[in-house]
């Protein structure tokens, strides 16, 4: 069969009001229907003829999933909010300013005017070879293209590598493990909540997917925890232009501090491992200090151990050590 | 075919069938007379268990514009082929580009990347529409290019002053940095960034004046 | 008084059309019934199609026929078809396949069964050149329209110096000398030696290379996307062997072409033959996907570089050796290269090596400043470098070594027309406020350290025009009719502004008419090159001379006295005799016949605008003439670009703070046009230079970052809020108008400018590659550098 890049399969599209509806829909057509939150990512895959869904269940009709609210503990965030309006949102900007950061990073305006949050998490790998369509280990074949001698591998993994070494590439992801985020999953049989960081997965858990969510689930809410509020935050993005790029390596970070010395910290890296990273150690490490120009170093330090580069990203390994000092001197 | 045979005529010939093509192809919904003018017009109103109604109505540029829209079709797509309204580039097709930006409820978006049926029930605005329809009168950005003499190649433009529209309603006093933000989502391969800047900034002044 | 035309803004005429969705390009026209086409593009970098089975498809409903390579037009060698069963590189086109929609021809070409036998393949042209290495071509690597193929390797004493990275000693295709390299060399106080690597990367205007055709009877209407009109009637006529009468070419608007739409495409081919063989129109929508393939690119250059130097700075001797990275059908570039290198540096003393090598990449072509670009940004920051090492100033460097009016350069000691580049230079120094700048170079904020530098670049800018015509109506106005492309740049209305002037018109009363050859256009330089600002204003300026002499004739012969008596003002000529409005000329122009009304043409007009001019004849008073001005030498116009950057070593990110271009390109016709033009060929350069790329994986010989986002141009968000620019203003000596051409060279100035300011934020080092992408110069400054000093398709 020959390939062509262009023009989207036709797929027959549902357009429900209600999660509960969603969730039935998605539960009759178990593994053939295609969630479509913003679509930013899925128009890709349709229009590159690679992902050829029979049912496209379209989330934009269902208001209960938008919106920002107050509740008890925290804020929530619904899952098809754009990501226009978190950047926007006071309540965020005040409170978990590293997600409004991290929010106003995401490619372009237009891009944050339909991309939503729940989307921007649950997004596909950027990996060349994968999103062309060649039959790596992610797609269902037998090898990985981009782990290959000679393979074109710069914006690849350096850690975490399972078979597959393609990044998660998430602006808000490392944001919301910094926050601590509670990931709401609703599917017919009731509903989870994930931890940020456990939302995330890598190829060793199941090479095809990027989150702990199946076919017939679906991420509703966003629950962020009053806990981080007004945290000392830190968030950066390295990207090769201003705008509409992925990032090389991201870092986001929240310090809480007590008269001058970090009682307690979460930082999170992205685009080095096929999920974003917490770095627990590291975390240990700087607490008790004043995330002074040492301990800043000695993080940074850490932060790399174990990193295994391939050919072409070796710069990577600096860029996160460099990150992870930064935020960490953010500190001070 | 002689060769010779007009345009006019091969109208005649294949666009009756072009069209009864279409309408077959729509398998389900090609009775979709049934399911006209079901519930209400808004975005979703349809439930689940019937599929997207194909002959839909569309707000562009304050008008309703009856059109058969396939399911998977995108907005760029209708706007250009069916609705003969090819102001909206493709770029890329990919929304990389922001040549086919347009504006949904006031709001700049990718039309290359939506579905026409999420549009339903909203407005869309297109560089088409920005003229006073009566008198022909240009739009405080597009006087601004004018008076600028913003662009180069232009393929861009389009996007670029839907983009701007936006801007000035919702910054309206912006700094040149922050127009160069909100103008970020569009690229020009003609690099005429910085006169695009000053027709930007032109046209903030002028809505402000007005 | 009319008003004064040249060096005023203008909207240009075509604006309003462009910012109402009302301007058309080629993908904007529609005919009853027309059809649509998809490419089926081969997925290896070289093969030859063994077997295809179209059956399935052609059985689907609303699929109409299939186009295949045995029925368009190809020539023996390393020549392009529109396409091809032995493609030459991943994404060159196989077939065509035309349905009643786009989804069905996508799904339709899905269907068809096709197998390939894969040939080997070269990538990286270096390989092509070692010993027993795989050439693009089964029959060889070098071709000449003489002796056909054959194979050009390099010997294992010279990969022997590669491989230790020092400089070779290869015979080459290209090869010259003038002066005595080698005892300038033994002279220099400083000599500097680099192996030097400059990206290949595509044009990507941002409208693909649609378009649409359809016949009637014997008449193609082709709506094609082109930068010249007039020439792509032609070119197109030739490819079709057709008559090019038979041909209407419609090309109102061109998105942009940057070099690779010259004279149209490859592709407008195919709607051509398509709709002959089907009889219906045909209209081919090129995605982003396929442009990245079939829309040309900048070749490559793998590069040693030899430079000398005196003890005061002057460059006395270069040595250079260039592998160009040609793609399957070739390019110039490195030829240009080499010559711009002498005279940029006018070393006296110069060795130039190169070869061109066939490769399995997609098609080569002239990219904004081809040749030129490439080399300025590599050896701007070497030159640099020696004033660092000589303690010499770098202003002072760059300036000491550009040519003065009587530079001779290349092989054959070519002369320009006029050169003002130390003019641009220190009207760039001040701007810029050079000597301040240089007071915080080395300067650091936390991990932030500032650097500056300077890049001047030249190009060609020029040449002697074909024919202008234009014609006064009945109704008072001039309409210029324009065989030149309107791709952008303004020259559209621009050129014909001298001529306007010279009949005293105002600008309200000037109609350019372009867009559909059935509107006649005379026979009109390519829009490439930077050419048509010259050579088209000379051209437009000939014909209205004509135009002024025959009013004044018609006018003496209305009205009595000598010809030589009467003036033009708004519209009026004005003698002893009295006054008339050049609407009652065109009246009397008419009546009197002859050459007056264009019924009789000068004899020296080309052969293409004879019938152009008949279609005009009759119609008022017409000016009509070939350029015959003459002049002597090349006609280059210059950039001096200033760049103040920022770079942050601890993640590799260069931000750029201010940049000032300076141009030498003679009278300014249109200010605010030309400054568009020194900003958008710089930030093409910057881009070249900082952001974008091409990756192709060796192994597969297949490109990546094909995309826009991972091609990544450069956006708003890459360059500074503001920019400055400025104009030397020179008339140049040899032209009636003295305006020089300005497309190219800004393109070299933006790259060298931003490579000198990121070498002197590194310090003094050259990272001698493109791009300079974060990670290359965060290895760099981690002293763990990446990619071999040759690697190529990297990034």
């Amino acid at each position: 069969m020959a390939k062509i890049r262009d023009m989207i399969p036709a797929f027959e599209l549902f357009q429900p009001t209600t999660v509960g509806d969603a969730l039935e829909l998605l539960d009759e057509h178990r593994g053939q229907a295609w969630v479509l939150a913003g679509g930013l990512d899925s128009f890709d895959w349709f229009k590159d003829r690679v992902k050829r869904p029979s049912a496209v269940v379209d989330l934009g009709g269902i208001s209960e999933l938008t919106g920002i609210r107050d509740v008890e503990d925290g804020i929530e965030i619904g899952a098809m909010t754009s990501l226009t309006e978190i950047e926007r949102d006071e309540r965020v900007r005040s409170g978990f300013s590293v997600l409004a950061d991290a929010a106003r990073h995401v490619a372009t305006p237009q891009i944050r005017n339909q991309g939503t949050l729940g989307g921007n998490v649950s997004q596909d790998t950027r990996c060349w070879y994968y999103r062309s369509g060649w039959p790596c280990y992610r797609a269902g074949g037998n090898t990985c293209y981009a782990a290959a001698p000679q393979a074109m591998n710069r914006e690849h993994c350096i850690m975490g590598r399972s078979r597959c070494v393609a990044v998660n590439p998430s602006d808000t992801a490392p944001a919301l493990i910094a926050v601590d985020a509670k990931m709401v999953v609703e599917s017919n049989g009731g509903s989870t909540v994930h931890d940020a960081e456990d939302f995330f997965i890598g190829p060793a858990i199941d090479i095809t997917r990027m989150t702990v969510m199946k076919s017939q689930d679906l991420l509703t809410r966003i629950h962020i925890p009053a806990r981080w509020a007004d945290a000392d935050f830190y968030y950066e993005k390295i990207r090769d232009r201003g705008s509409w790029d992925f990032q090389l390596v991201s870092v986001a970070a929240a310090f809480r501090k007590s008269e001058g010395k970090i009682e307690e910290a979460r930082i999170s890296v992205n685009g080095v491992a096929p999920f974003p990273v917490r770095l627990d150690a590291v975390e240990r490490l700087v607490q008790g200090t004043s995330g002074d120009e040492s301990t800043a170093s000695a993080a940074g330090e850490l932060a790399i151990q174990g990193a295994r580069p391939l050919r072409h990203n070796d710069y990577k390994v600096a860029m996160m050590r460099n990150l992870v000092r930064r935020a960490v001197r953010s500190v001070s | 075919m002689d060769q010779a045979e007009s345009v006019s005529v091969l109208e005649k010939k294949y666009s009756r069938r072009t069209f009864i093509k279409g309408v077959i192809a729509t398998g389900a919904t090609a009775s979709s007379a049934g399911y006209l003018f079901r519930g209400s017009p808004l975005l979703g109103a349809a439930t689940y268990q019937t599929a997207t109604e194909r002959l839909i109505t569309l707000n562009v540029n304050g008008q309703e514009r009856r059109v058969d829209v396939l399911p998977h079709e995108t907005l760029a797509m209708t706007l250009r082929y069916k609705l003969g309204l090819t102001g909206t580039k493709l770029g890329c097709d990919r929304a990389e580009c922001g040549a086919c930006t347009v504006l949904i409820d006031g709001v700049s978006q990718y039309g290359c990347s939506m579905l026409t049926h999420q549009v339903r029930g909203r407005s869309v605005a297109t560089i088409e529409g920005l003229e006073d329809a009566d008198t022909g009168e240009l739009s405080v950005v597009q006087k601004a290019v004018m008076e600028e003499g913003g662009f180069q190649c232009a393929f861009c433009a389009p996007g670029f002053i839907m983009a701007m529209t936006e801007m000035i309603e919702v910054n309206p006093n912006p700094t040149r940095e922050e127009a160069r933000l909100a103008l970020s989502g569009n690229l020009c391969r003609c690099a005429d960034y910085d006169k695009i800047l000053t027709c930007a900034m032109r046209a903030a002044e002028l809505a402000r004046s007005v | 008084m009319a008003e004064r035309l040249v060096g005023a803004d203008i909207a240009p005429p075509d604006l309003h059309a462009k910012i109402t969705g009302r301007a058309r390009y080629a993908e904007d026209f529609r005919a009853p019934g027309m059809v649509f086409a998809k490419l089926l593009l081969s997925p290896m970098p070289h093969a030859r199609v063994r077997r295809v089975d179209a059956s399935r498809a052609l059985a689907m409903e609303g699929v109409i026929d299939i186009l295949r390579a045995d029925e368009v037009p190809s020539r023996d060698g390393p020549r392009e078809a529109c396409l091809t069963d032995t493609p030459r590189y991943e994404g060159e086109p196989i077939l065509a396949v035309a349905a009643v929609d786009e989804e069905t021809a996508a799904a339709a070409i899905e269907a068809i069964e096709i197998d390939f036998e894969p040939l080997p393949f070269v990538i990286d042209p270096l390989e092509s050149l070692r010993p027993g290495g795989p050439n693009a071509y089964v029959d060889g690597n070098q071709f000449s329209g003489q002796d056909g193929w054959s194979d050009f390797k390099w010997t294992n004493t010279d990969f022997a110096k590669v491989d230790a990275g020092e400089m070779p000693d290869p015979s080459c295709p290209v090869e010259w000398t003038k002066g005595d390299p080698e005892s300038a060399f033994a002279e220099s106080a400083l000599v500097l030696e680099e192996t030097i690597v400059h990206q290949s990367l595509t044009h990507h205007p941002m409208e693909p290379r649609s378009n649409m055709a359809y016949w009637e009877g014997e008449t193609l209407h082709a709506f094609v996307s082109t930068q010249s009109s007039q020439q792509t009637k032609f070119a197109l006529a030739g490819a079709l062997q057709i008559d090019p009468e038979n041909i209407n070419l419609v090309s109102e608007y061109c998105g942009g072409g940057f070099g690779s739409k010259i004279a149209g495409t490859t592709v407008m081919q195919i709607p051509a033959l398509f709709s002959r063989k089907i009889n219906r129109p045909v209209m081919l929508r090129i995605t982003r996907y396929e442009e990245n393939y079939v829309g040309r690119a900048r070749p490559g250059f793998q590069t040693w570089l030899k430079m000398g130097f005196l003890q005061d700075g002057k460059c006395n001797a270069i040595d250079l050796i260039i592998v160009q990275e040609s793609g399957p059908y070739g390019a110039g570039d490195f030829n240009t290269a080499g010559m711009i290198a002498d005279l940029t540096y006018t070393p006296q003393n110069m060795r130039f090596r190169g070869v061109s090598m066939y490769t399995n990449t997609p098609p080569k072509a002239a990219q904004r400043g081809p040749g030129g670009a490439q080399i300025i940004s590599m050896m701007e920051p070497i030159l640099e470098k020696a004033g660092r090492e000589l303690g010499v100033d770098r202003f002072e460097i760059h300036r000491m070594n550009a040519p003065r009016g009587d530079v001779q350069f290349g092989p054959r000691n070519a002369t320009l027309t006029s050169v003002h580049a130390v003019e641009a230079l220190d009207q760039g120094r001040e701007m810029f406020d050079w000597d301040a700048k240089l007071a915080i170079s080395g300067k650091r904020n936390g991990s932030k350290v500032t650097g500056v530098g300077i890049g001047l670049s030249p190009y060609t800018a020029g040449s002697r025009g074909r024919d202008g015509m234009m014609i006064i109506r009945p109704d008072g106005k001039l309409y210029v009719h324009q065989g030149i492309g309107n791709l952008g740049t303004h020259s559209i209305a621009d050129t014909a502004r001298p001529a306007a002037e010279l009949l005293g018109y105002n600008w309200k009363d000037v109609e350019i008419v372009w867009g559909n050859s059935a509107r006649a256009y005379p026979r009109s330089t390519v829009q490439a090159g930077s050419q048509t600002t010259t050579a088209h204003t000379r051209a437009n300026h000939a014909a209205a001379t004509d135009a002024l002499r025959k009013i004044r004739e018609v006018a003496a012969a209305a009205l009595g006295g000598s010809a030589s008596s009467y003036s033009v003002d708004s519209g009026r000529v004005s003698g002893p005799g009295g006054t008339m409005t050049l609407g009652r000329i065109a009246e009397r122009a008419i009546a009197m016949g002859g050459e007056y009304s264009g019924e009789v043409l000068p004899d020296d007009v080309h052969a293409q605008t004879v019938p152009a001019a008949q279609i005009l004849a009759g119609e008022g008073l017409m000016g009509i003439a070939r350029d015959n001005y003459g002049g002597e030498g090349n006609i280059y116009s210059w950039v001096a670009g200033f760049a103040m950057v920022e770079l942050d070593e601890e993640t590799g990110m260069v931000e750029l703070k201010e940049y000032v271009g300076v141009t030498d390109c003679g009278t300014v016709i249109h200010p605010r046009s030309l400054g568009a033009q020194v900003f958008g060929g710089s930030i093409q350069g910057m881009g070249m230079a900082m952001t974008q790329r091409w990756v192709f994986d060796p192994q597969w010989g297949v490109p990546f970052a094909n995309r826009f986002y991972t091609a990544r141009p450069p956006g708003f968000l890459d360059i500074p809020a503001d920019l400055k620019w400025g104009a030397v203003g020179i008339p140049d000596p040899q032209d009636p108008v003295g305006a020089k051409g300005i497309g190219e060279p800004p393109v070299g100035a933006g790259a060298a400018a931003l490579t000198s300011a990121i070498a002197d934020a590194m310090g003094g080092r050259c990272v001698c590659r493109t791009p300079l992408t974060p990670d290359v110069l965060l290895a760099e400054i981690e002293g763990r550098p990446m990619y071999g000093r040759l690697e190529q398709h990297v990034g």
